[in-house]
């Protein structure tokens, strides 16, 4: 018989949860040993096609929390590393990456656009330099993989174009 | 020069394609001057608007730094017109200030190209005469102050081009060289260094001690969570 509640343990795994929002990770893993035969094993995993660069770096925050054991999430997503996707757009500097001309105007492409060669697809800021990045190549806009206003590391990647 | 013009960046970016060299671009009016996010920058005639467009060597990254050769430049151009060197500082990344309140803005647009830039442009703005009431202001934002206003001195939009076009060049050789020495100048005038500020970026607000500036040109905060590097904000005081 479990001697702690299952109250207690929707608790636990909506703390993972909000954990997991918090840092950014894909996903948690966590096993916890309450004494002979009871233990709780939890795996929490976020579905989203916004693959935030920050998570191995989050990752030690996570080794900080009580009692949990975290699998870093960028073990889990590097079998379909958008970055090796031949179709990727990365990022060429560290900023911030805005998907539109200015803030509530209508973004420069969304999934699906047919875009030409050069056309520019986003904008990267560092040091009030607004960086145009234009389309490597002319196709179509299959997924883009950051969101408006937020931080992009240096190779981060921004979108497919295929 | 243009005696009116939606935007000298704007400009610029039509030029861009053609254009071989460095060129200035000086317009005594603009109609749709812009700031950062294309917030409006006021633009009467009387005002400097004028923008450097060339292309230029190095990462994206690298060339991002032209922000602080940008503002040093401005600096010395009107330190030299003004004989003031103490009335002017600087905020992170390139604003100019004349008495704590803001002169000049300064905007760069890039195109890039794989990992470098196809062309830059350097978009500066300076109240000689005139500036925006603090109502059409954030009401976060430092004072608008002019030239004029602060020193009594009348300068010429012509007046100051011809001061900053070489202190331009001047400043952009020295970051050929590296950003070092570049660095070290413009902390030598950075306004609150060492004292607290605020760094906003989208949606979330910073509170810290502005530390120095990177070899990156980051700004470094001292927040309650430790040392931050901060590509991209807007500073506060």
């Amino acid at each position: 018989m479990s001697k702690h509640s299952a109250e207690a343990d929707v608790a636990f795994i909506s703390a993972l949860a909000e954990l997991l929002n918090k840092n950014d990770l894909t996903e948690v893993s966590v096993k916890r040993e309450y004494g002979e035969n009871d233990s709780l094993e939890v795996r929490v995993v976020k579905q989203s096609n916004i693959v935030q660069m920050t998570a191995t770096a989050a990752a030690p925050a996570i080794a900080h929390a009580p009692a949990a054991t975290a699998t870093p999430a960028a073990a889990t997503v590097a079998n379909e590393d958008p970055a090796q996707h031949p179709g990727a757009v990365t990022s060429p500097m560290v900023g911030t990456v805005y998907l539109s001309a200015e803030p509530g105007a209508t973004p420069f492409v969304g999934v699906g656009a047919t875009v030409t060669e050069g056309q520019t697809v986003l904008i990267i800021e560092a040091m009030k330099t607004m960086n145009h990045i234009p389309a490597p190549r002319a196709g179509v806009v299959k997924r883009i993989l950051v969101s408006d206003g937020t931080p992009v590391e240096y190779g981060a990647p921004l979108m497919i174009i295929e | 020069m243009l005696a009116r013009v939606d935007s000298t960046n704007a400009e610029a970016a039509r030029l861009a394609p053609g254009n071989a060299g460095p060129v200035w671009i000086l317009a005594a009016e603009q109609t749709a001057g812009r700031g950062r996010r294309s917030r409006s920058w006021s633009s009467p005639p009387g005002n400097f608007h004028a923008t450097l467009a060339f292309h230029p060597e190095g990462t994206a990254a690298e060339v991002a730094l032209h922000s602080f050769a940008a503002s040093l430049a401005l600096r010395d151009a009107l330190v030299a017109l003004t004989g003031l060197p103490a009335s002017f500082a600087l905020k992170w990344p390139n604003d100019v200030l004349l008495n704590g309140g803001k002169l000049a803005g300064i905007l760069l647009e890039s195109l890039g190209r794989g990992a470098g830039v196809s062309h830059l442009a350097i978009g500066i703005g300076v109240n000689l005469i005139a500036a925006p009431a603090a109502a059409d202001l954030d009401p976060d934002a430092l004072p608008a102050v002019t030239l004029l206003g602060e020193t009594g001195l009348r300068i010429a939009p012509q007046a100051l081009l011809d001061h900053l076009a070489p202190a331009m060049a001047e400043r952009i050789a020295q970051l050929s060289h590296g950003f070092g020495a570049l660095r070290a100048d413009w902390l030598a005038h950075a306004a609150r260094l060492g004292q607290p500020i605020r760094a906003r970026t989208g949606q979330t607000t910073r509170h810290g001690t502005f530390e120095t500036i990177d070899d990156t040109g980051a700004l470094i905060l001292t927040t309650s969570e430790g040392r931050t590097a901060i590509p991209a904000a807007e500073v506060f005081f």
